[in-house]
């Protein structure tokens, strides 16, 4: 337990099936030693690829068996993405090889709060399935409220079907009356917490502040898939070193690529571990953890989402 | 660790505790530069160190059962001393996992740990305890899970839930105390529970050390250590007991300063725990007699040129305003003004007898 395990854990996909047209389910096998019991709300930084290019991607861990052999994970196929996740969707069948590279939980679920409301779109509701089991054996009330597509509906259904009818409510059309009053019937120590997509988020929060729930009830995770963009370099002020990002790579994997040893944890713009000051040349943040200020100040950049509108950045590394 | 216990010490009055050479070369002395100031000083729990108290997840040394007992007896005086928040069920068992664990693949020859599924053994061979308990349920167990465990524990333990980017002492058992109260700080958040320490706060360490410990991970454990001094081989200096052990503090003379004064080290890992999230904050305290310090040539002139020039704030905080003058005077004529080599390793294998420590 006290060895650094930078080596990760690894592991091989045991079995792949479908839940929707865009999210696939993974269990994923330990092939060294067990993986470690797992909090409700963690996700793994998942390293995965072929002869061509590796993935390090973070995914909320679903489950993990008793005997810590098997953990699950759901990943969403975006439209027209040509990242880890459709790799995965294309390429990972039984016998991939997979490292689970880190372990992490920043979405715990808050256990002083004795009722909770969860509220999940789309590929937003892996959190929840570890949280609802960690709730049902800490005795903790909660209800989740599920949205998806029509087409979705019967797929969820599936997924959802072993779980208490009277604890889980699936939405097929974001009704802001609805919403509205299922949130005013919220006794006011209720903990609010929401994952999704951006413009469900922003949604939920709007809804939940204007019913009166205080913002610190209100608890979200964002993870942020690394996107594309145009190539650009840094050059590194410490180590004298010149990196080049190419349009599909990371400046993170492109810092690790090249040897230098740049911290991280998330790699999805959700924890902040990443952040290296930037000397010169201006950032393009995307990531969801720097302050406005601290985005205007330009004075440092995270390095696992965001990348750069200037040619070059020079970095303290 | 040899096996070998001192079993009757005493850490109250009449005040008996021994160290052994062995012991004395072991101590984790917490200044690697002459100057002292507060700073995180965060470094990996790795199982190395210039040190052999750092080898270990939790450090086991000739005081064990001595210490285990004084705890007993502390906290039969004041059950309080161990209070954990109901929904710290899940980091009490993660507690338990991890100690046992830990001491059992450290000291296989002191403890054992036989796991059969949720069926599980404990064998404590020094304290002579054998449980039989299943993992999970706390009725199997004669106190709760995290008692059970931190009772068999050199140190002080608390457990932190992370919630709201904020860590909250949820829980702990504290017997071994410098001059804090976990009554007094159950529920608080990071921010609040160091709101006495002067200067860092200032300094922005506290929140450069939230937002890493909010990061920290499983299998990664962290150590620091922190020190102050106490008067007598006293572990418990608690503000409940202030009473007790507060005037102590002018009884320091030229003539007993080698032998009451004590550099009180913590030897302070955290860990994350992997079921509940939360974090162990584990304080193992050291105490060493100035007197046994001086037998290390580079610590003591180290310790001289510490004390001499510690910031008047600090010594006001640690509360070493009344025997400080005795213990610089005492340490100043051992030190030969040599410079000294950075970093806290003895530089030695063998100690200066105690007749030769007359001063230059
Ligand atoms: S690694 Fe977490 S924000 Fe970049």
């Amino acid at each position: 337990m006290m060895m650094p395990r930078s080596t990760g854990y690894p592991a091989v996909i045991a079995d792949v099936a479908p839940v929707t047209p865009t999210l696939r389910r993974f269990d994923i096998r330990a092939t060294a030693q067990p993986f470690p019991p797992v909090s409700a709300g963690s996700h793994g930084v998942f390293a995965f690829g072929d002869a061509v290019r590796t993935w390090k991607n973070p995914y909320s861990i679903v489950a993990r068996s008793d005997d810590g052999s098997m953990l699950r994970i759901i990943v969403r196929l975006a439209q027209g993405s040509r990242g880890g996740s459709a790799f995965l969707h294309g390429q990972g069948r039984p016998g991939l090889e997979i490292t689970v590279l880190g372990i992490a939980n920043l979405f715990p679920v808050v256990r002083k709060a004795r009722r909770h409301i969860l509220l999940s779109a789309g590929v937003g509701i892996t959190p929840f399935l570890s949280y609802m089991d960690a709730m049902d054996g800490m005795g903790l009330a909660y209800c989740l409220h599920h949205y998806c597509r029509p087409e979705e509906r019967q797929a969820f259904h599936a997924l959802l079907a072993d779980r208490d009818p009277g604890r889980v409510v699936l939405h097929d059309d974001p009704d802001t009356g609805r919403l509205s009053e299922i949130l005013a019937a919220e006794p006011v120590s209720s903990r609010l917490s929401m994952c999704g997509p951006d413009g469900f988020m922003n949604w939920v929060g709007a809804v939940a502040r204007d019913v009166g729930f205080s913002p610190g009830k209100i608890h979200s995770e964002r993870f942020s898939a690394p996107e594309g963009g145009a190539a650009f370099r840094v050059d590194l002020a410490r180590s004298g070193l010149s990196v080049s990002v190419g349009p599909e790579d990371t400046l993170l994997d492109a810092l690790e690529a090249a040897g230098i040893e740049a911290p991280c944890l998330c790699r999805g713009g959700a924890c902040g571990a990443c952040r290296v000051a930037v000397l010169s040349g201006v950032p393009d943040h995307r990531d969801h953890v720097l302050a406005e200020a601290e985005r205007a100040a330009g004075d440092c950049i995270l390095t696992c989402v965001s990348r750069a509108r200037t040619a070059t950045l020079t970095l303290d590394l | 660790m040899d096996g070998r216990f001192n079993t009757d010490e005493s850490y109250r009055f009449p005040y008996a505790v021994r160290n052994s050479d062995a012991a004395i070369l072991r101590f984790p002395f917490p200044f690697p530069e002459d100057s002292y100031m507060y700073s995180m000083n965060v470094e990996p729990h790795v199982p190395a160190g210039p040190v052999a108290s750092l080898h270990h997840a939790f450090d086991i040394d000739e005081h064990y059962v001595s210490e285990c007992r004084e705890k007993a007896r502390i906290l039969a005086e004041d059950p309080e001393r161990c209070l954990v928040l109901p929904h710290m069920r899940q980091a009490e068992w993660d507690f338990v996992e991890l100690a046992m664990d830990s001491l059992s693949r450290d000291y296989p020859d002191l403890f054992a740990l036989d796991r059969d599924g949720d069926r599980w053994r404990w064998t404590n061979r020094p304290l002579e305890i054998t449980q039989d308990f299943v993992f999970g349920n706390a009725g199997t167990l004669p106190c709760g899970p995290f008692e059970y465990m931190a009772r068999q524990m050199q140190g002080d333990f608390t457990l932190q839930d992370q919630r709201d980017g904020d860590l909250w002492m949820d829980g702990g058992m504290v017997t071994s105390q410098a001059d804090w109260s976990l009554k007094f700080d159950l529920g608080m958040s990071f921010g609040q529970w160091h709101a006495p320490v002067p200067k860092a706060p200032q300094m922005g360490i506290f929140d450069r050390a939230l937002r890493f410990l909010l990061m920290l991970r499983h299998g990664h454990p962290v150590r620091r250590l922190n020190w102050t001094m106490t008067i007598n081989p006293r572990l418990d200096t608690s503000p409940e007991n202030f009473t007790i052990w507060g005037g102590d503090r002018g009884s320091v003379t030229a003539d007993n300063v080698a032998d009451k004064v004590h550099l009180r080290v913590e030897l302070q890992s955290l860990f994350r725990l992997p079921r509940s999230n939360a974090i162990l904050f584990s304080v193992r305290c050291y105490l060493l007699p100035v007197g046994a310090i001086a037998r290390v040539p580079k610590w003591r002139s180290r310790l001289h040129r510490v004390l001499r020039d510690l910031d008047p704030a600090l010594v006001a905080y640690k509360g070493l305003d009344r025997y400080l003058p005795q213990t610089v005077a005492f340490l100043s004529r051992l030190d030969d003004g040599a410079v000294l080599s950075p970093g806290i390793q003895p530089d030695t294998a063998i100690l200066i007898a105690v007749d030769d420590l007359v001063p230059r």
